[in-house]
């Protein structure tokens, strides 16, 4: 039981690697058939459309970063493993934020995507406000982030 | 560096000129045509329709247009995968004359390319119905009778098939079931498949009949063809197969001998865009019998230009005169190198409104930091402004949009050198990791300041400091514009009150003891900063409640308007933090390039080592740098629009759209 510790560790760190991009893959894959149906129409949008396409694809980013970056503080890329029980569950406490908020948000980035990208196919000129919509959605997937980096490079420094 | 003065230009001119004044104008592109008195009745100047001849130019356009596409699918025009930003190639006015000339040519060239297209066209679709002709004689090939042969004098034939494939003693045995009495038959088998039977049966004419019906009984169909003998028909058909084919060759060659013309189709489709567009003004335009009045905006700057051009010469009145303040003036832009790249960014929110400053300076000075900050690695800044500047460099005459935007990332890629050398990342880590690697020992690129793996809260902080100046600067230049306006009261209230609620928020947040806490600082600022930060932020807070809603006459209203604007503080807030994507984006760039890198590095310093290595490097960077500065642009125009024009931009302006030459392929340059 005492060498649990890691596991809990490890657990967190797959899960935000995981999770986020189910949510990354899924929120990608719907906006890109939005995008495919918009080139069809005008193959000059491509471009434009790529983008909007590509916005829900940072969450995946963001649980990657999380997971390797837990990784290294854990040890599983080097170093040593050995850890309380405490600290192993504190490290998966750590990537909670990611591990919830990261797929909801890359869907709910993809509908706005979507919706962007109908935009789009309708009045070129405003892709500017049409990048907004989508963005918006991502700031949460930010502050979770920021919550898990904070908490990670915290909980590593602790002598638990 | 602002919204460039606009005046109203007024032209009064003969009718005989209006060709060549409106085409000089056209190509001039600085007159914005707009017809202000429209709608005023006048016995002598009324409107003139000219939209039956605009179609007409739009449909010689389209027949030019198709043409063209004829000929590219014939012969793909070579471009390479950075043809776009080639340009339009420049034509100079007598250049132009000359090609205006052979007009007529041209379109009897592109009427003769339509034709022989569609007669290709219906050459081609014989081809698949001549092809299953050929298909369904081959069961018949053996057969040396006409297929439409029904017997002699004394006989009655029957040629056909039966479904599926069926063996004579089974015909034999079904006739004799349904036509007993019928005996003096003969039946062949001239082909059998699976799917069906071709047979020939022969009788006398008394037993045609119940012949007739035990075949119907059978399933017996007539076959496909009434023509002559089946294998002459067939060799008919083939040659004509053949000489389908020849003739979709020669037509196809006599499209391709009309390659040269690939240019001139071109000329037309954009002349005749041009003169539709022309036509198009000119239905806009009041007219007399003899004179025509052209008015719009002008930029302040070209009128003497225009003034000597018209009055030179042609018989003409110029008069120019300042727009009413309250007139929806069109806007354009001109800023220096620096800040003229982000004016792209800037319009895709709204040009400024009536009265609005032109903010691309500060947006440029702070959109390069951000971008910077956000993409943070050094050898990618460098990779970026290689690549812009080189595109750049090589297409000179590319359209200004898209040079825009490419010189506005070469701005952020310096941002982004600067900053990756900051925070100490060359491709990630790859100094450390090709050096412990491949060399043995290890060599480590140190970050000008702090690496913000190592010291997040830091940078954090720093993120956040950025995030308060941006802002700052955001209603700095929102009390600019009061005070320009005489506004100083409205100055104070909305700026100066909130600069001094916020300073003190600051500084009593700094001398607080989580702050000092969480940034591990040693030596907080004294006490006596804190009661400064106490005072300032008290005496700003109750200013806001108690001006914040000076707009109501009731002071119950005004005060409960009051309380709500100090509300606003918690949006101060959620903007600041917003911030923190700065810190986000940066490590994401950095942490993930490291992860390719580690990837590369896992095979060791072996020759085979290097070679993964490189191809991971290669892959994995090209792949972070794309994700990553797509993610830094989205994340800087976000920050630009909602954080930094919330605080004093509201935009709404109307482009400046000048009557110009809208080609696709040349551009017309007036010799100035």
């Amino acid at each position: 039981m005492e060498k649990m510790g890691i596991v809990f560790a490890l657990m967190g760190a797959v899960l935000a690697a995981l999770t986020s991009g189910i949510g990354s893959a899924r929120g990608v894959g719907i906006a890109g058939q939005a995008a495919a149906g918009v080139t069809t129409d005008d193959p000059s949008k491509f471009s434009k459309v790529l983008i909007l396409q590509l916005l829900p694809g940072t969450q995946g980013i963001y649980g990657l970063l999380i997971g390797f970056i837990t990784m290294t503080q854990i040890g599983i890329m080097g170093g040593s493993a050995d850890m309380s029980i405490t600290k192993g569950l504190l490290f998966l406490g750590a990537c909670l934020p990611v591990i919830f908020v990261e797929p909801v948000s890359a869907i709910n980035q993809a509908k706005a995507s979507i919706a962007s990208i109908s935009l789009v196919a309708k009045r070129p000129d405003q892709f500017g406000k049409a990048m907004i919509f989508p963005a918006m959605v991502e700031t949460y997937a930010i502050l979770a982030l920021l919550i898990s980096i904070l908490a990670v490079f915290g909980v590593a420094g602790l002598n638990v | 560096m602002a919204v460039v003065p606009m005046k109203r230009i007024f032209v009064c001119a003969l009718k005989k000129d209006r060709k060549s004044i409106l085409e000089m104008l056209q190509r001039l592109e600085t007159v914005q045509i707009e017809n202000f008195d429209r709608d005023k009745k006048d016995d002598v100047f009324e409107i003139q329709d000219k939209s039956e001849i605009k179609n007409q130019f739009e449909r010689n356009a389209q027949t030019a247009a198709e043409a063209l596409s004829v000929l590219n699918n014939r012969i793909p025009e070579k471009k390479s995968l950075l043809s776009s930003l080639e340009g339009r190639e420049a034509l100079t006015v007598s250049e132009y004359e000359e090609r205006v000339k052979t007009r007529d040519g041209i379109m009897d060239a592109a009427q003769e390319i339509l034709k022989l297209d569609r007669e290709c066209a219906e050459n081609n679709a014989e081809i698949p119905k001549t092809e299953t002709q050929i298909i369904a004689l081959e069961p018949w090939l053996s057969y040396d009778l006409p297929l439409n042969f029904t017997g002699t004098r004394k006989t009655a034939a029957f040629t056909g098939t039966l479904q599926n494939e069926v063996k004579l003693e089974t015909i034999l045995e079904k006739l004799n079931e349904y036509a007993p009495d019928a005996v003096e038959r003969e039946v062949r088998v001239i082909s059998a498949a699976p799917e069906q039977t071709c047979i020939f049966l022969i009788c006398a004419n008394k037993d045609a009949e119940a012949i007739q019906d035990a075949l119907r009984k059978m399933g017996f169909a007539k076959p496909p063809f009434t023509s002559d003998n089946p294998a002459s028909a067939s060799k008919k058909l083939k040659s004509k197969l053949e000489e389908l084919h020849k003739k979709a060759d020669s037509l196809n060659e006599e499209i391709k001998s009309y390659k040269d013309h690939r240019n001139d189709l071109k000329f037309a489709v954009d002349y005749f865009n041009m003169r539709a567009e022309k036509y198009d003004i000119i239905s806009t335009l009041s007219q007399s019998n003899r004179t025509f009045l052209v008015e719009g905006y002008i930029p302040a700057k070209n009128a003497e230009l225009i003034e000597k051009k018209l009055s030179d010469h042609y018989d003409a009145i110029v008069e120019f005169s300042d727009p009413a303040p309250e007139e929806d003036v069109p806007v354009l832009l001109k800023n220096n190198g620096f800040a003229s790249p982000v004016e792209g960014a800037v319009e895709s929110y709204s040009l400024p409104g009536r009265g609005e400053i032109d903010p691309s300076f500060i947006v440029a000075c702070f959109y390069y930091i951000l971008f910077g900050i956000m993409f943070s690695d050094a050898a990618y800044g460098i990779v970026l402004v290689i690549v812009t500047g080189v595109l750049l460099h090589k297409y000179k005459n590319m359209e200004p949009g898209i040079k825009k935007l490419l010189s506005m990332f070469c701005f952020c890629g310096i941002g982004t050198t600067f900053f990756g050398f900051l925070f100490g990342s060359f491709f990630g880590d790859a100094v450390k990791v090709i050096s412990t690697t491949f060399f043995g020992h290890e060599v480590i690129l140190k970050p000008l300041w702090i690496d913000p793996l190592t010291y997040p809260m830091t940078m954090l902080a720093f993120c956040f400091v950025i995030g308060i100046l941006h802002i700052f600067v955001g209603l700095g230049a929102k009390m600019y514009m009061q005070i320009r306006d005489h506004q100083y009261l409205d100055a104070f209230y909305d700026v100066i009150l909130w600069y001094m609620l916020l300073g003190g928020c600051i500084l009593l947040l700094m001398t607080s003891s989580i702050f000092t806490d969480m940034m591990g600082i040693s030596r907080p600022l004294p006490q006596t900063a804190a009661a400064v930060g106490k005072v300032m932020a008290i005496i700003s807070a109750v200013g806001i409640v108690l001006f914040g809603g000076r707009s109501s006459k009731n002071w119950g209203k005004r005060l409960l308007k009051g309380l709500y604007a100090l509300y606003g503080i918690s949006g101060y807030l959620s903007d600041v933090l917003s911030y923190s994507r700065l810190l986000a984006l940066g490590l994401a760039t950095s942490v993930i390039a490291q992860v390719f890198n580690k990837m590369g590095s896992m095979l060791g310093g072996t020759w085979y080592g290097a070679l993964i290595f490189i191809l991971v490097f290669l892959v994995g960077h090209i792949l972070n740098i794309l994700i990553n500065a797509l993610g830094a642009y989205v994340h800087t125009n976000r920050l630009t629009y909602v954080e930094f024009f919330g605080k004093f931009y509201n935009g709404g302006g109307r482009k400046f759209m000048p009557f110009a030459v809208h080609t696709k392929y040349y551009k017309i340059k007036e010799d100035v």
